[in-house]
């Protein structure tokens, strides 16, 4: 029973022609990889320091595959089922949740082995150079993926699980990659070599962090370690921190797999106007803007589309927008703070560091998961042909959508800026750095929300129009920041320079003249990079919404 | 033959949906060939055919989804192709599948379509009420629209369609889903609208449905119309070749009736037995006089005939008799001499 769910799961996923070229792509990805960094001179080197140097960019290649390509097909996995009715047929049968459970793992798990083993090749021309040991670099380097792709697997399955869309579970799996991946990494290059309960929260958080034990693997390092020498074991403490979590979320996933996943009653649609003027008036003073208070009518100024988008999104509402808008500002507010306590210990560069870090984050988690799918979710539930029936324009329609995604980007980015005040107070010299810096993350904003919105619109399903906005956008962040990673070794500054010239957050850190960053000029160079790229992908998404609404 | 509720609307006014030599084609596929049709205001004109027949391409011509490869179809004079935005305000389209949005209301639902047509806040707010009044869907106005149930969408997506007061409606499979008394509710709204004048174009698989609501019928299949009139004219274009069902005494006797039918019958006519009940049913173009002769010779052979009758042809028999011979032509069967055994 179990090889019948895995092989079903399997055959799903390999029979699509998309696998195939992605298989394809891969393989050439993995050569170029190695071919890179393969020697030219008729010389060997006997120290094996260049295969170390390609094993290290074969390794963070192979990691950041893995890490942005597996983690769609768990987190789809169960609430597709669940979607399309096909979940209450299997837990109808004698399978039993452990065998639901552990068969689409397996085929995950499966899929994971199918891309590892595509690397051989190019793994066995890194050995064949010389310099690696085949158990101490190339074994645990694929244990390591291999525990990567459990614990993204695990907890992909969970999420699912948990998720009523397909797009949601997409966007909640990849906020844990991104979390469980870079951001935990936050706290321990902040607060290094320091001593107390942050310092001690920063070495425990980037236990959990693949990155941090590839480049332990790979002897790179710690990330952006400032002369500060590590031993900490890194591949040890990943390898238990991530069994433990898989575990917990397997048991967890297994626990949810059952009659209890479709017993809930349809909402009833609870309106708050109908019920007593002391629970209006406790619910007004709890949310603000009350979520169950009768909606008023569109008025004829704003656009209609846009208004649309704001009511279906679930964060979309009102009074999750203050939410948002009041975590950040008090986000910044405790930054500013820091920014006063912490000036003589940190400098103003790193606290300012740490903000541009924060607001960019947010705005890469954020941005995809508003604008990936305002097309494709339309095409997906037809609604894409009602909207044609109407009489609006395409080009209203568009402006309608982007709005959508405009509007709570800015609240937040204005949410976030009284630490940029402060900052400037104390170093007023800092005024034009800090323009510089507000203008890197309006344009990053733009950037971000275009290239999801085309990346999209490509998509006629919004989990793999937002799976592939993340891909797109997370590897612009995230792959120029692996040549910094290696800015000593194997690149040189002048190449470190030009990949860090398409990332928006380098750029922003470079003109904040965070350690580790100054020394890198990064504008305009990034300014045009990112705003010739938005305007290519406001064609592309103009060129692809007039082809689906025309009629044919 | 089950007739059209609304006699009347025969007489109704000045064609409002003309189609002429309606071609679309795909590559080498013709999903729709030469369609010709007429229907006046106040009508209702049901669509019928199998899957693939062409009925939802002619509907995304009409309201302006799809661009037809030859031919016109035009609204009240307004051309389907050209002038698109015109008739978008002119139709009211209901699609086969509902269009949700997550986390939206009823109210807010229709309010945000309400927009999109650009109808005043004022206005839309009191049309909302109108038409979930008529629709029925106005006590559902605070429920989420992606948790209703399909008939509840179906309801409300004919509340949608109806909000910018639309001359003709165009309905894909209104009654698909609804429990046998939503049924009737939402077969009696459509009369409802088309005596308030509206035209409407209604495609359905459940046919006796459209039998009692439609003053036209047009049956499609592989994208060919094979009849068109009112349920009437239908019926009498199948009447040319009618079921008689003769019932005997004793089952036994059922396989030497079949044969001595055959022999009087045209050759290769269907004939049916049915020995559970005692029956043998046939098709044939012959005279009263010659079905009197056919009896004749059953009594002669000592065959026990309780009931020799004309089953009346419904709906449904006209669209098989139309949609089976284009099957039949598509599937290319071995012929096996024109009996069949139920």
């Amino acid at each position: 029973m179990l090889n019948a769910m895995a092989q079903r799961e399997m055959t799903t996923m390999l029979r699509r022609r998309r696998m195939m070229a992605l298989q394809c792509g891969l393989v050439i990805f993995f050569a170029i990889l190695v071919a890179v960094r393969w020697p030219t001179d008729a010389r060997v080197a006997l120290t094996g320091t260049r295969s170390q140097q390609v094993f290290q960019l074969f390794g963070y290649g192979l990691l950041a595959t893995v890490l942005l390509l597996l983690p769609v097909f768990p987190a789809t996995s169960i609430v597709r089922e669940k979607k399309q009715g096909t979940l209450e047929l299997l837990l109808n049968t004698t399978m039993g949740s452990w065998r639901i459970f552990f068969g689409k793992l397996l085929a995950v798990m499966a899929l994971a082995g199918i891309i590892l083993a595509m690397s051989l090749p190019a793994a066995s021309a890194c050995y064949a150079m010389g310099g690696l040991s085949l158990y101490g670099d190339l074994w645990r380097m694929y244990q390591l993926l291999l525990l990567v792709a459990l614990l993204f697997s695990v907890l992909g399955l969970l999420v699912s699980s948990y998720s009523n869309s397909i797009d949601s579970a997409v966007r909640v799996t990849y906020g844990l990659v991104l979390c469980l991946s870079i951001l935990s990494l936050g706290p321990h290059y902040f607060f290094q070599g320091t001593k107390g309960t942050l310092a001690d929260l920063g070495e425990i958080l980037r236990g959990v962090s693949p990155f941090a034990a590839m480049m332990s693997l790979t002897g790179a390092g710690d990330v952006g370690s400032q002369g500060i020498i590590s031993k900490s074991n890194l591949l040890g403490r990943f390898t238990v921190s991530s069994l433990i979590i898989s575990a917990i979320a397997g048991l967890w996933t297994i626990s949810r797999l059952n009659h209890k996943i479709f017993d809930a009653s349809r909402p009833a649609g609870t309106i708050s106007d109908d019920q007593a003027l002391g629970v209006r008036f406790f619910r007004r003073l709890f949310f603000l803007v009350d979520p169950q208070r009768r909606s008023g009518g569109i008025s004829s100024l704003v656009n209609p589309v846009m208004v649309k988008e704001f009511r279906c999104r679930r964060f979309g509402r009102l009074h999750w927008l203050l939410r948002l808008v009041a975590i950040c500002a008090v986000l910044s507010l405790g930054l500013t703070y820091a920014t006063t306590a912490g000036t003589l210990d940190w400098g103003v560069e790193t606290i300012g560091g740490i903000m541009v870090v924060m607001q960019v984050a947010l705005v890469v988690l954020i941005t995809p998961s508003l604008s990936a799918g305002l097309i494709s979710s339309e095409r997906e539930s037809r609604g894409w042909q009602l909207l044609q029936t109407t009489p609006m324009s395409m080009a209203r329609i568009v402006w309608g959508k982007l709005l959508s995604v405009i509007l709570p980007l800015m609240l937040i980015l204005c949410a976030t800026l009284p630490g940029y005040v402060v900052m400037v107070y104390i170093e007023p010299g800092m005024t034009g750095q800090v323009w510089k810096v507000v203008i890197c993350l309006g344009i990053t904003a733009v950037f971000a929300m275009l290239l999801s919105a085309a990346v999209g619109s490509l998509f006629s399903r919004t989990a793999a129009a937002t799976a592939a906005a993340y891909g797109v956008l997370l590897s612009i962040c995230a792959v120029p920041l692996l040549f910094w990673l290696g800015r000593d070794a194997p690149f040189g500054h002048g190449t470190v320079e030009k990949a860090l010239s398409i990332n928006p957050i380098a750029a922003a850190l470079s003109v904040i003249r965070m350690p580790g960053f100054r020394n890198y000029s990064l504008i305009p160079a990034n300014w045009w990079f990112l705003g010739g790229t938005s305007v290519a992908c406001l064609l592309v998404l103009l060129t692809q919404t007039y082809r689906i609404s025309r009629p044919r | 033959m089950t007739t059209s509720n609304r006699p009347l609307a025969a007489a109704a006014g000045a064609p409002v949906l003309v189609i002429e030599n309606l071609t679309k084609q795909y590559g080498s596929f013709t999903a729709l060939n030469d369609l010709n049709l007429t229907l006046n205001a106040g009508q209702i004109l049901g669509l019928i055919g199998p899957n693939g027949a062409g009925k939802t391409t002619t509907i995304k011509i009409l309201v302006g989804l799809i661009r037809p490869t030859s031919g016109k179809a035009s609204i009240a004079g307004v051309d389907c192709v050209s002038d698109a935005s015109k008739i978008k305000r002119m139709v009211g389209y209901m699609p086969d599948t509902f269009g949700s949005y997550d986390n939206m209301r009823v109210r807010e639902y229709l309010d945000f379509f309400g927009a999109a047509f650009g109808i005043a806040p004022r206005i839309r707010a009191k049309r909302i009420e109108e038409v979930m009044e008529m629709t029925g869907t106005a006590y559902m106005k605070d429920r989420f629209v992606e948790s209703l149930s399909h008939g509840m969408q179906q309801r409300v997506g004919l509340a949608r369609t109806m909000l910018h007061d639309p001359k003709v409606l165009i309905l894909d499979e209104p009654v698909n889903g609804l429990d046998p008394q939503a049924r009737i509710e939402m077969r009696d709204l459509l009369i409802q609208l088309a005596d308030r004048g509206k035209t409407l174009l209604v495609t359905s698989h459940i046919l006796p449905e459209l039998a009692r609501i439609c003053d036209r019928i047009a049956i499609m299949t592989h994208g060919k119309l094979r009849a068109y009139g009112t349920v009437e004219e239908i019926g009498r274009q199948v009447s040319q070749q009618r079921t008689i069902e003769s019932t005997l005494v004793s089952a036994e006797q059922v396989p030497a009736a079949a044969n001595l039918i055959r022999q009087a019958i045209e050759p290769g006519a269907d004939v049916v037995e049915v020995p559970a009940e005692a029956t043998v049913r046939f098709r044939t173009a012959k005279s009263e006089a010659e079905l009197c002769q056919v009896l004749t010779r059953l009594i002669q052979g000592q065959i026990q005939v309780t009931q020799f009758r004309e089953v009346q042809t419904d709906l449904e028999e006209a669209f098989m008799s139309f949609a089976r011979p284009q099957e039949a032509i598509a599937a290319k069967p071995v012929v096996t001499g024109g009996t069949t055994h139920a």
